[in-house]
């Protein structure tokens, strides 16, 4: 008994304060594992049954995993999420950094393109995919009078299975960037002055000093901003759900189904096949969990925290 | 279920229903002499029910239909009646399934029933249209037959409401370009050639857009070359690269590489909602659209427009439509079985279908000829050709697509066809490669 109560503390103080502690966390770690860790591990124990909902759960061990194996949809909507991921995640970094550089200028009104720049994030997906599907409209689309001069206005975008991922990738990456940006900018503002004023005294010039000390100051936050990216981009699903609704839910030939949407579809479609969606959601997971700790491990040879010495 | 008890429910299933001919001409609405077409019957016991619909102004309907029942035929009887929009319908009769509370008396949709009665949610009605002495033959057979089920062909649903389709026509373009109106004994030729003469591409005109989705689009122009479209009834195999479907098909395909109908992304979607607006705008003269997009088109004070029949196909004569009607259905595991199938019985009888036909918009399923003038004069002093659309059920096409098909395969094969440019034979080819992994082993 006191070997358990030695883990909370040696002595009877810090025990009490362990005792608060854990006290203090638990309504979240209570709803974490009630609303998240029960319904993963339930929803791994369907992965291994046939059901629908209406009939009796039956076992069919390893069968959802093997039909995974051979079906075509499955690795469409897989290369699909990748493709997403591969485009999403630079572009949406690479934007956000820029204008929060930008932003981080003294600039006269740089209070109000903030506010603009982030107006996306508070904006609802499905309106904005719906706005965005006007303007990706062939022929008639804001896009297509754009490049109506150059000889591109009738880009058939939300159909063409080699063009329909680019709207959902601009869609995606101009509703994220707003959020990230606030992200960089908090970092950027912690980047010290005076790394800055010691580079300029030993004669770095701008892009030395982007280079050699902001970048490296702000890798946490760049990491933080990746991981995420990384994660939402294997979760993109809305934007899919209400861009291809009016022509055709993932694209001819599933030219634009992603994991997500394919689980959605497999789970709550007509025949509502809860073990082989929970299957594909348990291969998400795994791909998302693989991909963040491999990520977490790499951090170590790229990503400075000032408190670390050296 | 044990493997070999599925298998011998899906192959009884199919035979069942290969024992019908969907396409066969659906029987005219016949009422018997003097008397009520379908009468109901008094409950032997009242109780509590509950009962889901997915329409708002259907709720309304039947709302008032049921204290109807209540008050005439089952005093003492409570329905707890709730509208769950469309959207939300069958995801949430799913999450309800598994904890058992699915409602009393629900409304069902054809291409729905599969499923429902494969996995043996639905109370079998036929016990109870035999008690009360119903013919259920009075219903055409694209009513009712994929309703059917069972070893019996037994009907697990009262039949709501029918839905046929015609030709929707700008009658202010016909005038401009100095063409006659079309009338209900034209064919596809005289179809063409007037698409034709009605396309300004200068300008952006189409002449036709009848292509899209299942019910209003290509399909019933498959039916009219005597095919079944997209799947056997019986759900025993595709029937997109029949000789039939593939005439079909390569005559709208010529129109549209013709320049003479719109593509899908033109159009901006590839439901029949979409090309109906798109004609409502004025961009194109003809389209096809269901009787239950009469009031929207009611309101239509840009241009004058009028309803005509399909037209025929030049060889077999025929004008077909696609028909189809929403049912209701009972919960096998309900404790007031005999009260809901009363219930339904009601719903469905001269009476019950009666607030249906004076509402207006939902054609009544009922096939008494009284009903059915109710239902053409709750448009009004209208000079528009309502009738087309009660004629069209005469030789119609019932519903033999079901699950996955209905909702992926009709946009895929209209847009490979006329959006990406594939031939209709790539195309037919490619939809039944997914319609054969949907078939039941």
């Amino acid at each position: 008994m006191s070997s358990i109560l030695n883990l909370f503390g040696k002595t009877p103080l810090t025990r009490r304060r362990a005792l608060w502690g854990l006290l203090l966390i638990a309504p979240n770690t209570i709803g974490l594992f009630l609303f998240f860790g029960w319904p993963i591990l339930q929803s791994f124990r369907i992965s291994f049954y046939e059901w629908n909902a209406f009939n009796t759960p039956r076992f069919v061990d390893i069968e959802n995993f093997q039909r995974l194996y051979d079906d075509p949809m499955f690795r469409k909507s897989l290369t699909n999420t990748l493709k997403l991921v591969g485009l999403v995640v630079p572009l949406e970094m690479g934007l956000s950094l820029l204008i929060a550089l930008l932003l981080n200028q003294r600039l006269r009104g740089r209070i109000i393109f903030r506010t603009i720049y982030f107006l996306p994030v508070v904006t609802s997906t499905v309106a904005a995919s719906i706005v965005w599907t006007f303007v990706f409209q062939r022929r008639y689309g804001l896009m297509a009078t754009l490049l109506e001069p150059f000889g591109y206005g009738d880009l058939n975008w939300m159909v063409d299975p080699d063009l329909v991922l680019f709207p959902i990738v601009v869609v995606t990456v101009w509703q994220r960037i707003g959020f990230d940006m606030i992200l960089f900018l908090a970092g950027l503002q912690n980047v010290p002055r005076v790394l800055h004023e010691a580079a300029m005294i030993d004669g770095a010039n701008r892009w030395q000093r982007f280079r050699h000390v902001t970048l490296p100051m702000l890798s946490p936050t760049t990491f933080l901003v990746m991981t995420l990216a990384t994660i939402s981009s294997f979760q993109i699903f809305d934007q899919v759900y209400i861009m291809t609704a009016r022509t055709i839910r993932g694209g001819v030939g599933g030219s634009a189904r992603t994991l997500s949407l394919y689980l959605y579809e497999s789970g709550f479609g007509q025949s509502s096949e809860y073990g082989y969606a929970s299957a594909i959601a348990f291969i998400l997971f795994m791909i998302i969990l693989t991909i963040t700790i491999l990520q977490l491990a790499a951090q170590r040879r790229w990503v400075y925290y000032e408190t670390e010495s050296g | 279920m044990s493997k070999s008890k599925y298998l011998v429910v899906l192959l009884l299933g199919a035979l069942v229903i290969s024992g019908f001919s969907l396409s066969s001409i659906s029987t005219p609405a016949k009422a018997q002499d003097g008397g009520a077409v379908i009468a109901p019957v008094a409950c032997a016991e009242p109780g509590e029910l509950t009962m889901w619909v997915w329409d708002e102004n259907w709720g309304k309907i039947i709302g008032d239909s049921i204290a109807a029942w209540e008050e005439a035929y089952c005093p003492g009887a409570e329905v707890d009646l709730q509208v769950v929009p469309w959207g939300e319908y069958w995801d949430v009769l799913t999450a309800n399934a598994p904890t058992g509370e699915l409602p009393d008396v629900f409304n069902m949709a054809q291409d729905r029933f599969y499923f429902y009665a494969k996995n043996d949610v639905l109370l079998n009605l036929q016990p109870y249209w035999d008690a009360a002495g119903v013919d259920t033959t009075v219903w055409g057979t694209g009513l009712v037959d994929p309703y059917r089920w069972g070893e019996t062909n037994d009907l697990y649903a009262g039949p709501v409401n029918w839905d046929t389709v015609a030709v929707y026509y700008n009658t202010d373009m016909f005038e401009a370009a100095g063409l006659e109106l079309p009338t209900a004994d034209w064919t596809w030729d005289d179809f063409a050639e007037a698409a034709r003469a009605l396309t300004n591409a200068d300008e952006d005109v189409y002449g036709a857009a009848v292509y899209m989705e299942y019910q209003s689009g290509y399909p019933n122009w498959i039916a009219a070359t005597g095919t079944t479209p997209d799947v056997e009834a019986g759900q025993t195999r595709c029937t997109l690269q029949d000789e039939g479907s593939l005439e079909a098909l390569n005559f709208l395909k010529g129109l549209y590489d013709e320049g003479v109908m719109p593509s899908v992304s033109i159009v901006g979607g590839s439901s029949a909602d979409d090309v109906f607006n798109y004609w409502a705008s004025g961009r194109v003269a003809m389209i096809t659209g269901g009787s239950w997009k009469l009031p929207d088109a009611l309101k239509i004070e840009d241009f004058g427009w009028d309803v005509v029949q399909l037209p025929k196909h030049p060889e077999t004569g025929r004008s077909r439509s696609i028909l189809h009607a929403v049912g209701y259905v009972a919960n096998r595991q309900t404790e007031n079985a005999d009260l809901a199938a009363n219930l339904i019985l009601y719903l469905v009888s001269d009476e019950g279908q009666q607030f249906f036909a004076e509402a207006g918009g939902v054609a009544p399923a009922n096939p008494s000829p009284e009903l059915q003038q109710m239902w053409i004069d709750s448009f009004g002093e209208t000079e528009v050709n309502v009738q087309a659309f009660v004629d069209a059920t005469v030789d119609s096409q019932g519903v033999t697509v079901f699950g996955e098909i209905w909702d992926a395969i009709n946009s895929e094969i209209v847009l490979n066809i006329f959006d990406l440019g594939l031939s209709v034979e790539d195309a037919a080819q490619l939809a039944c490669e997914f319609i054969d992994t949907q078939l039941p082993e």
